[in-house]
């Protein structure tokens, strides 16, 4: 296997394939992808894969994630068929207090330009006719949606392979140096080089920054999904808690726990996400529930993705973010332009790993 | 075995699929799994694990106890959701995407 490497990206989840993928559309230099289990082994494997916008705050962030859902229809394009839906997202309320806040949400998104309806309960069932009508409303917006995260990521890495990206699995990397103004990263089979390195390890992001002495403050957070018998298609939407997949199931969940890098499976959050989805769906009580499962979400101190050059060190970039289905197409492409044109098309500077001092 | 024998019956997954995996660098159940939805359907891998660890040994070489079971996840056999629901409305863990929306001086942040 070649060693000498114009760019090495150590981690090969949705982020660093997506990144691998949209720099080998532009570069024709070598690419590496180091993972230390297969892709999808962590967090992207374990993921309800909403392409999620409407209510991330502030509108800021909800912008940059809108830019990236508008590029989900053409990278499955390019790509191949991702399992992407548009089916817009709708988050419910259950108490008509709710709807001033769900009103202020809509009017100052409005000025950004994502469109946020308040529905009454009247046509949230006309929507979505399983919906349990004691619902009181819900926000909806048309930009929400979905993906198969396997498919997302097993296409994403086809196609950076078609385009002469080469993947090393099962290959952690142990050692990074600084040599001669190019990096030497030692892994279980063997030494690499490489002028431009990236660091996209999610969730294992402290311990990859450490082997250079750069602090990248993310965090682990859990959680928990349960995963019904495929039923018939009767769900239109991404509702925010639970989706119907291409083949039937239902995926259910929307905790938040801190458990470390325990992907445990609890009866206390179980019965909770059942009490969320027949509260949602009462319909869905008589459904079989084949698997719960758990993911731990990758995230950054104060909540926002880092991204961008790494502060005081050459050729050095970081991609470290929750939301990385949501989040990958922009995220590949800006990280592209950074390497290639040497800036990036829309600003990333609020992203900086700088601001953690 | 070959290239058409069905591997996973509840998700209809062949030896030849499962095989294009590893051959691209999977080694475990669980990369076949991810890829394919190999053991993904209602058995939850009862049927397939052994016969997925065979063809991970006859390409890889790697010993059977090298090569990691599938994880199990609850409930291990399929059970409807209202037994696992309690009916109660306070949630603690499991949030609501609009109560995670803050308002600040009566403005969205």
């Amino acid at each position: 296997m070649e060693t000498n490497y114009e760019t090495i990206v150590i981690g090969g989840g949705v982020v660093g394939s997506g990144i691998a993928y949209h720099l080998s559309e532009r570069y024709k230099e070598g690419v590496l992808v180091l993972d230390k289990k297969y892709p999808m082994s962590g967090t992207s494997g374990s993921t309800q894969a909403w392409v999620w916008v409407h209510n991330k705050t502030p509108s800021w962030y909800a912008e940059f994630n809108m830019y990236s859902a508008e590029l989900y229809p053409y990278l499955s394009k390019k790509i191949g068929d991702v399992e992407y839906k548009r089916t817009g997202g709708l988050s419910p309320f259950f108490n008509e207090s709710d709807r001033e806040k769900a009103q202020k949400l809509a009017e100052s998104y409005r000025k950004i330009g994502i469109k946020i309806k308040v529905l009454s309960r009247e046509e949230v069932l006309e929507k979505e006719p399983y919906m349990n009508p004691e619902v009181a409303g819900a926000t909806y917006s048309s930009i929400d949606g979905n993906v198969n995260p396997f498919r997302l990521i097993d296409m994403y890495m086809r196609a950076a392979k078609r385009n002469g990206v080469q993947y090393s699995t099962y290959n952690k990397v142990t050692e990074i140096k600084k040599q001669d103004g190019k990096y030497s990263i030692i892994s279980d089979k063997g030494a690499f080089e490489c002028k431009n390195l990236i660091l996209a390890g999610g969730t294992w992001s402290r311990e990859i920054g450490d082997m250079l002495g750069v602090k990248i403050p993310v965090n682990q957070l859990r959680g928990q999904i349960l995963v019904s018998e495929p039923l018939k298609p009767f769900l239109n939407f991404t509702i925010s808690g639970l989706r119907q997949a291409n083949n039937g199931e239902v995926l259910m969940g929307y905790s938040m726990e801190e458990a470390g890098f325990n992907r445990a499976t609890t009866l206390d959050v179980i019965q909770e996400t059942a009490n969320m989805a027949v509260r949602y769906v009462p319909g869905l009580r008589k459904a079989k529930i084949v698997r719960a499962f758990s993911g731990i979400r990758a995230m950054p101190e104060d909540g926002f993705p880092i991204l961008g050059k790494v502060p005081g060190h050459e050729n050095l970039y970081v991609a470290a973010t929750h939301s990385g289905v949501t989040l990958s197409p922009l995220i590949g492409t800006l990280i592209t332009e950074l390497i290639v044109d040497g800036e990036t098309s829309i600003p990333i500077d609020r992203y900086s790993l700088s601001r953690f001092g | 075995m070959d290239k058409t024998t069905i591997i996973c019956r509840c998700e209809e997954i062949s030896c030849e699929e499962v095989e294009e995996v590893i051959s691209n660098g999977g080694r475990t159940f669980d990369d076949v799994k991810r890829i394919t939805r190999c053991g993904m359907g209602p058995c939850q891998a009862k049927i397939c694990t052994s016969m997925v660890a065979e063809i991970i040994h006859q390409q890889t070489g790697l010993s059977p106890s090298e090569i990691p079971l599938p994880r199990m996840r609850m409930p291990l056999s399929p059970i409807k959701l209202e037994t696992l629901a309690t009916n109660s409305t306070s949630f603690s863990t499991v949030k609501s995407v609009l109560d995670e929306v803050e308002l600040e001086e009566g403005k969205v942040r």
